[in-house]
Protein backbone atom coordinates (compact mmCIF):
# COMPACT_ATOMS: atom_id res chain seq x y z
CA UNK A 1 0.00 0.00 0.00
CA UNK A 2 1.32 3.50 -0.80
CA UNK A 3 1.21 6.88 0.89
CA UNK A 4 -0.91 7.90 -1.64
CA UNK A 5 -3.42 5.14 -1.27
CA UNK A 6 -3.22 5.35 2.71
CA UNK A 7 -4.38 9.45 2.50
CA UNK A 8 -6.89 8.48 0.35
CA UNK A 9 -8.86 5.97 2.65
CA UNK A 10 -8.37 8.31 5.29
CA UNK A 11 -10.00 10.89 3.39
CA UNK A 12 -13.21 8.87 2.63
CA UNK A 13 -13.00 7.92 6.03
CA UNK A 14 -13.38 10.92 7.76
CA UNK A 15 -15.82 11.72 5.23
CA UNK A 16 -18.16 8.88 5.94
CA UNK A 17 -17.84 9.78 9.66
CA UNK A 18 -19.33 13.54 9.26
CA UNK A 19 -22.13 12.35 7.47
CA UNK A 20 -23.06 9.76 10.07
CA UNK A 21 -22.74 12.74 12.69
CA UNK A 22 -24.73 15.09 11.26
CA UNK A 23 -27.41 12.12 10.86
CA UNK A 24 -27.28 11.50 14.53
CA UNK A 25 -27.40 14.61 15.82
CA UNK A 26 -30.14 15.98 13.65
CA UNK A 27 -32.30 12.81 14.11
CA UNK A 28 -35.67 13.28 16.97
CA UNK A 29 -34.43 11.18 19.57
CA UNK A 30 -31.09 13.56 20.17
CA UNK A 31 -33.63 16.70 20.06
CA UNK A 32 -35.62 15.28 22.76
CA UNK A 33 -32.22 14.66 25.30
CA UNK A 34 -30.27 17.81 24.21
CA UNK A 35 -32.49 21.33 23.54
CA UNK A 36 -31.22 23.20 21.33
CA UNK A 37 -29.28 26.57 22.86
CA UNK A 38 -32.15 29.16 23.55
CA UNK A 39 -35.00 26.75 24.02
CA UNK A 40 -34.97 27.17 27.20
CA UNK A 41 -35.58 31.09 27.81
CA UNK A 42 -34.58 31.24 31.57
CA UNK A 43 -35.69 33.65 33.96
CA UNK A 44 -36.84 37.25 32.18
CA UNK A 45 -35.22 40.36 32.77
CA UNK A 46 -36.62 42.73 35.53
CA UNK A 47 -37.92 46.39 34.56
CA UNK A 48 -34.92 47.84 35.76
CA UNK A 49 -32.83 45.43 33.82
CA UNK A 50 -34.54 46.13 30.39
CA UNK A 51 -34.39 49.92 30.80
CA UNK A 52 -31.10 49.44 31.38
CA UNK A 53 -30.26 47.49 28.56
CA UNK A 54 -32.35 48.85 26.06
CA UNK A 55 -33.02 52.69 27.30
CA UNK A 56 -29.95 53.17 28.94
CA UNK A 57 -26.98 52.10 26.86
CA UNK A 58 -28.08 53.68 24.05
CA UNK A 59 -28.77 57.21 25.90
CA UNK A 60 -25.12 56.07 27.03
CA UNK A 61 -23.82 55.84 23.72
CA UNK A 62 -25.61 58.98 22.37
CA UNK A 63 -24.27 61.04 24.84
CA UNK A 64 -20.72 60.01 24.58
CA UNK A 65 -20.67 60.17 20.96
CA UNK A 66 -22.11 63.45 21.26
CA UNK A 67 -19.55 64.69 23.78
CA UNK A 68 -16.77 63.12 21.55
CA UNK A 69 -17.96 65.64 18.74
CA UNK A 70 -18.25 68.31 20.57
CA UNK A 71 -15.07 68.08 22.74
CA UNK A 72 -12.56 69.69 20.01
CA UNK A 73 -14.64 73.05 19.34
CA UNK A 74 -15.18 73.30 23.35
CA UNK A 75 -11.87 73.15 23.72
CA UNK A 76 -10.82 75.38 21.25
CA UNK A 77 -12.83 78.07 22.34
CA UNK A 78 -15.60 80.41 21.02
CA UNK A 79 -15.18 80.74 17.15
CA UNK A 80 -16.17 83.32 15.06
CA UNK A 81 -18.74 83.26 12.58
CA UNK A 82 -18.98 85.42 9.36
CA UNK A 83 -22.42 86.37 9.77
CA UNK A 84 -23.68 85.45 12.99
CA UNK A 85 -22.93 88.90 14.23
CA UNK A 86 -20.57 89.73 17.45
CA UNK A 87 -20.55 90.87 20.79
CA UNK A 88 -18.06 90.21 22.34
CA UNK A 89 -15.87 93.02 24.19
CA UNK A 90 -13.77 95.19 22.51
CA UNK A 91 -9.98 93.91 22.28
CA UNK A 92 -7.05 96.80 21.69
CA UNK A 93 -3.61 95.07 21.28
CA UNK A 94 -0.89 97.18 21.63
CA UNK A 95 -3.30 100.01 22.47
CA UNK A 96 -3.87 103.16 24.64
CA UNK A 97 -3.48 102.44 28.22
CA UNK A 98 -7.07 104.00 29.09
CA UNK A 99 -8.51 103.49 25.78
CA UNK A 100 -11.87 104.78 26.81
CA UNK A 101 -10.83 108.44 27.77
CA UNK A 102 -7.73 108.20 24.97
CA UNK A 103 -10.60 107.55 22.07
CA UNK A 104 -12.92 110.30 24.02
CA UNK A 105 -10.09 113.34 23.04
CA UNK A 106 -8.38 112.00 20.23
CA UNK A 107 -8.63 114.09 16.91
CA UNK A 108 -8.58 111.39 13.42
CA UNK A 109 -5.86 111.01 12.01
CA UNK A 110 -5.11 113.34 9.18
CA UNK A 111 -2.26 112.68 6.28
CA UNK A 112 -2.20 108.92 7.13
CA UNK A 113 -2.88 106.01 4.26
CA UNK A 114 -4.36 102.75 4.34
CA UNK A 115 -6.86 100.45 2.98
CA UNK A 116 -10.28 99.38 3.63
CA UNK A 117 -11.70 95.81 3.14
CA UNK A 118 -15.02 93.98 4.07
CA UNK A 119 -15.66 90.23 3.34
CA UNK B 1 -20.19 83.70 19.27
CA UNK B 2 -20.99 84.01 22.79
CA UNK B 3 -20.76 87.12 24.72
CA UNK B 4 -17.29 87.24 26.64
CA UNK B 5 -13.83 87.20 25.21
CA UNK B 6 -13.45 87.64 21.74
CA UNK B 7 -10.37 85.45 21.68
CA UNK B 8 -9.41 82.26 24.24
CA UNK B 9 -5.75 82.47 25.47
CA UNK B 10 -4.41 80.54 22.31
CA UNK B 11 -5.92 82.66 19.86
CA UNK B 12 -4.56 86.00 22.11
CA UNK B 13 -1.23 84.54 22.22
CA UNK B 14 -0.83 84.07 18.05
CA UNK B 15 -1.90 87.95 17.61
CA UNK B 16 0.80 88.96 20.20
CA UNK B 17 3.39 87.01 18.48
CA UNK B 18 2.35 88.50 15.21
CA UNK B 19 2.71 92.02 16.25
CA UNK B 20 5.99 91.22 18.52
CA UNK B 21 7.23 89.70 15.12
CA UNK B 22 6.32 92.88 12.98
CA UNK B 23 8.42 94.97 15.89
CA UNK B 24 11.13 93.00 15.92
CA UNK B 25 11.57 92.27 12.32
CA UNK B 26 10.56 95.71 10.70
CA UNK B 27 10.63 97.73 13.36
CA UNK B 28 7.16 98.43 12.84
CA UNK B 29 4.71 99.02 15.68
CA UNK B 30 1.47 98.00 14.96
CA UNK B 31 -1.84 97.61 17.23
CA UNK B 32 -4.47 95.98 16.52
CA UNK B 33 -7.89 96.84 17.27
CA UNK B 34 -11.19 93.97 17.53
CA UNK B 35 -14.57 95.25 18.07
CA UNK B 36 -17.12 97.40 16.74
CA UNK B 37 -16.43 100.18 14.18
CA UNK B 38 -19.97 103.08 14.89
CA UNK B 39 -20.76 104.81 12.25
CA UNK B 40 -18.43 105.35 9.58
CA UNK B 41 -16.19 102.47 9.57
CA UNK B 42 -12.84 104.87 8.08
CA UNK B 43 -13.79 107.66 10.56
CA UNK B 44 -13.94 105.57 12.85
CA UNK B 45 -10.62 104.05 12.41
CA UNK B 46 -8.97 107.26 12.03
CA UNK B 47 -10.39 108.64 15.45
CA UNK B 48 -8.67 105.04 17.16
CA UNK B 49 -5.62 106.05 15.45
CA UNK B 50 -5.54 109.29 16.52
CA UNK B 51 -5.99 107.94 20.35
CA UNK B 52 -2.47 106.05 19.64
CA UNK B 53 -0.93 109.23 20.86
CA UNK B 54 2.46 110.04 20.37
CA UNK B 55 3.51 107.34 18.35
CA UNK B 56 0.81 107.53 16.40
CA UNK B 57 2.05 108.56 13.08
CA UNK B 58 5.11 105.79 13.19
CA UNK B 59 1.99 103.05 13.65
CA UNK B 60 -0.23 100.76 11.74
CA UNK B 61 -3.57 100.52 13.04
CA UNK B 62 -5.64 97.46 12.51
CA UNK B 63 -9.35 97.54 12.69
CA UNK B 64 -11.68 94.71 12.54
CA UNK B 65 -14.99 95.01 13.26
CA UNK B 66 -16.06 91.40 13.07
CA UNK B 67 -19.96 92.11 12.78
CA UNK B 68 -19.92 94.81 10.35
CA UNK B 69 -17.56 92.31 8.31
CA UNK B 70 -15.14 95.58 7.95
CA UNK B 71 -11.38 96.14 8.20
CA UNK B 72 -9.59 99.01 7.71
CA UNK B 73 -5.87 99.48 8.17
CA UNK B 74 -4.67 103.30 8.78
CA UNK B 75 -0.88 104.37 8.33
CA UNK B 76 0.29 106.91 9.97
CA UNK B 77 1.98 110.45 8.21
CA UNK B 78 5.02 108.38 9.22
CA UNK B 79 4.89 105.08 8.96
CA UNK B 80 2.93 105.80 5.47
CA UNK B 81 6.44 106.66 3.46
CA UNK B 82 7.41 103.00 4.39
CA UNK B 83 4.40 101.21 3.96
CA UNK B 84 2.38 102.29 1.22
CA UNK B 85 -1.07 101.74 0.31
CA UNK B 86 -0.98 98.91 -2.02
CA UNK B 87 1.09 96.50 1.02
CA UNK B 88 -1.75 97.83 3.38
CA UNK B 89 -4.67 96.60 0.63
CA UNK B 90 -2.43 93.27 -0.09
CA UNK B 91 -2.78 92.82 3.77
CA UNK B 92 -6.19 93.71 4.03
CA UNK B 93 -7.17 91.27 1.82
CA UNK B 94 -4.89 88.52 3.23
CA UNK B 95 -7.32 89.12 6.45
CA UNK B 96 -10.43 89.17 4.77
CA UNK B 97 -9.89 86.26 3.06
CA UNK B 98 -9.43 84.26 6.29
CA UNK B 99 -12.03 85.87 7.98
CA UNK B 100 -14.75 84.51 5.40
CA UNK B 101 -13.02 81.17 6.57
CA UNK B 102 -14.08 82.25 10.37
CA UNK B 103 -10.00 82.53 11.22
CA UNK B 104 -10.32 85.95 12.97
CA UNK B 105 -6.79 85.42 14.65
CA UNK B 106 -5.00 83.78 12.59
CA UNK B 107 -6.48 86.57 10.05
CA UNK B 108 -5.17 88.67 11.63
CA UNK B 109 -1.53 87.23 12.62
CA UNK B 110 -1.25 86.76 8.83
CA UNK B 111 -2.16 90.26 8.05
CA UNK B 112 0.20 91.95 10.51
CA UNK B 113 3.20 89.91 9.51
CA UNK B 114 1.90 90.67 5.85
CA UNK B 115 2.42 94.45 7.18
CA UNK B 116 5.68 94.07 8.24
CA UNK B 117 6.90 92.15 5.23
CA UNK B 118 6.25 95.16 2.95
CA UNK B 119 7.26 97.82 5.76
CA UNK B 120 10.73 98.92 4.30
CA UNK B 121 12.86 98.87 7.56
CA UNK B 122 15.08 102.11 7.93
CA UNK B 123 18.40 101.54 7.29
CA UNK B 124 20.29 101.20 10.66
CA UNK B 125 23.05 103.94 11.04
CA UNK B 126 26.45 103.39 12.29
CA UNK B 127 26.22 99.71 13.11
CA UNK B 128 28.01 98.51 9.93
CA UNK B 129 31.36 96.96 10.31
CA UNK B 130 33.76 98.31 7.40
CA UNK B 131 35.88 95.52 5.95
Amino acid sequence: MTARHLRRGLAGGTVALVLLATQALASPAFAATHPDDGSDSGPGLSVLQTILIFVGIPAGLFVLIALLVTAPSIARGPRYRPGLGWWAAPVWFNGPDDADSAVRSASATAGGGGASARW
Amino acid sequence: MPAGDAFSARQQDEVVRAIRLAQQQSQLPVSVYVGTLEGDSRAAALTLHGALGEGAARTVLVAVDPGARRVEVVTGPEVRRRLDDRAAGLAAMTMTSAFQGGDLAGGIASGVLSLAEHAHVPPSLHTDTPE
